[in-house]
């Protein structure tokens, strides 16, 4: 039963990451491999202002200026650099935010991460942040559907087909694209919101390289652009995950066996995705 | 007041001199035909009128404003409506979203003055002939009924000057017709047009004047008569004549 509502906390807490990520990467076609880096300063202003001051209200507030502030700068960058520089920069900004993260040892207490954290007071069974992670979970998928079907989704998915097509009507690409970068920041907020205060622990490996990998890995598999399909690969690939866990294999065979699992999946879901993911496009 | 005015336009990429010393001017309610031989810069005269390359030289004022500093959106929503030579149309979205993305791209005032746009949108796949289709993905359009949707959606909008870039490329013979009729529909609407044909009796069909273009000079301009029966135009196009 435990394992069972731990897995409903964990979709909870993916969600508003995925769907905001599958907006900006599977939608908007930017090449933004960031989001781990947006989470990782969010999650750390978050956490080391709620224990300096003890007052979530602060907390929340410290969070939500660092991610609209780290996701302007993410978008600034999309803006002026083009898509594979723009992919590569996006990885450094992470690197470049963890390695900040590990070696500010007086600020983040480096790689011990930060432990004890409180929750609020009506969180505190699992049972009472897995009712949290449903109801965050519906409303998340109903607006992000709303996002989808309105003007500002389909600006994006023309500027994705063809920018120069959707510039010539109008579409002010600035715009739309600094939207969609704060709207993924606000999921990317809500998620580290419950997952921290859930696991009581704020540590630095939580944010590598490797999530990354496994946001990239939900959104292909899930068909890019489609809330539906990101939602339910969110699903299957965290049960999946979770479930590999209880393989009747040592601890030392377990880690290279679930990479080898995930591999494999992000390798068939980019074979059938690749006209999705990376359109043609065409001359003027 | 023309309604576009080209001074002096030139453009250098990689110190190639694409377009030099381009001046015309296009008055409001004409239909001008570009023509001029493969890579005499028509696209590209396009491109640097709608912002998406910017000119080295001169002025392109758009009702009496200079517009050469303007985004390509900005130009957009000063009324620039262009037809790209292969199809401005969304194939992953429906019928009824590639029109819609139009209308909602268009400024505040002017989408409001439109109504209800979902009635726009019905209106403006009615004048295609689409009513029925307006589900599908727009991928599945054949050439001809893409253009009719590109020019119906850019009329609907509001536009005030067209750029048709080659509006009959890709469209099969039978539907030529179909695409005539819907920019001479153009003209009845008062709207302005630019356009960018081969076909030189298409254009001296509709057109009021000519502007030839050659590697990337107005060597030529006056009315379809005037032009074809110029001794230039056949040295542009077939080299000059020994004979004469
Ligand atoms: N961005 C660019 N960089 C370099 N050269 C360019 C660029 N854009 C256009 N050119 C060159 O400018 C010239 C004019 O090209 P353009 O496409 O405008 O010709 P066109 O008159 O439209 O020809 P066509 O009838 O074949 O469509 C060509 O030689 C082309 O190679
Ligand atoms: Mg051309």
């Amino acid at each position: 039963m435990d394992f069972f509502l731990h897995i409903i906390v964990l979709i909870g807490t993916f969600l508003p990451t995925i769907l905001g990520y599958n907006l900006v990467f599977g939608k908007g076609k930017i090449l933004h491999f960031g989001p781990m880096g947006v989470s990782v300063i969010t999650g750390y202003c978050f956490i080391v202002t709620l224990k300096s001051t003890g007052s979530f209200s602060l907390a929340i507030l410290s969070g939500l200026i660092a991610v609209t502030l780290i996701s302007l700068l993410f978008a600034w960058l999309s803006l002026r650099l083009n898509q594979d520089a723009f992919g590569v920069m996006s990885i450094a900004v992470h690197l470049s935010a963890l390695a900040v993260v590990l070696n500010w040892n007086s600020l983040t207490r480096g790689a011990l991460g930060i432990p004890q954290i409180p929750r609020p007071e009506f969180l505190s069974s699992v049972a009472d942040f897995a009712i949290a992670a449903i109801i965050l979970s519906i409303v998340t998928v109903y607006i992000v559907r709303k996002i989808d079907k309105s003007s500002f989704g389909r600006q994006l998915q023309a500027l994705a087909e063809h920018e120069w097509h959707a510039k010539s009507l109008g579409i002010d690409r600035n715009r739309v694209h600094v939207l969609a970068f704060i709207i993924c920041g606000i999921g990317i907020f809500l998620s580290n919101l419950i997952y921290l205060p859930y696991l009581t622990l704020l540590h630095p490996n939580d944010y590598q390289f490797a999530g990354m990998v496994f946001y990239v890995m939900i959104v292909v598999a899930g068909m890019p652009g489609s809330v539906w399909g990101a939602t339910l690969s969110t699903v299957l690939l965290l049960a999946l995950r979770e479930a590999v866990r209880f393989a009747p294999l040592s601890a030392s065979v377990l880690g290279p066996v679930r990479l080898m699992l995930f591999g494999f999946i992000l390798f068939v879901a980019v074979y059938y995705r690749r006209d999705t993911l990376f359109p043609k496009q065409r001359s003027i | 007041m023309p309604l576009l005015s080209l001074k002096d336009l030139s453009l250098t990429i990689d110190e190639h001199q694409i377009l030099q010393g381009i001046s015309f001017d296009v008055e409001e309610g004409q239909i001008i035909g570009l023509i001029g031989p493969n890579g005499s810069g028509k696209t590209t005269l396009f491109n640097v009128i709608s912002g998406f390359l910017k000119s080295s030289g001169g002025s392109i004022t758009l009702g009496g404003e200079e517009i050469s500093n303007l985004s390509p959106s900005q130009r957009a929503k000063r009324g620039i409506g262009r037809v790209f030579q292969n199809f401005g149309i969304f194939r992953d979205m429906t019928l009824e979203e590639n029109i819609l993305v139009a209308l909602e791209a268009l400024p505040r005032q002017q989408r409001k003055d439109l109504g209800d746009l979902k009635e726009v949108v019905a209106g403006t796949l009615d004048m295609v002939g689409l009513s029925d289709a307006g589900k599908k993905k727009a991928g599945s359009l054949s050439g001809g009924q893409m253009r009719l949707l590109e020019i119906a959606r850019t009329l609907k909008a509001g536009k005030d000057l067209f750029l048709l870039d080659e509006p009959t490329a890709g469209v099969s013979p039978k539907m030529t017709g179909q695409v005539a009729d819907i920019i001479k529909e153009l003209k009845s609407n008062g709207k302005t047009v630019l356009i960018i044909e081969h076909d030189l009796p298409f254009i001296a069909s509709i057109c009021d004047e000519v502007v030839v273009l050659d590697v990337g000079k107005v060597v030529l301009q006056g009315t379809p008569a005037e032009v074809k029966e110029s001794k230039e135009l056949k040295e542009i196009y077939f080299g000059a004549d020994p004979t004469t």
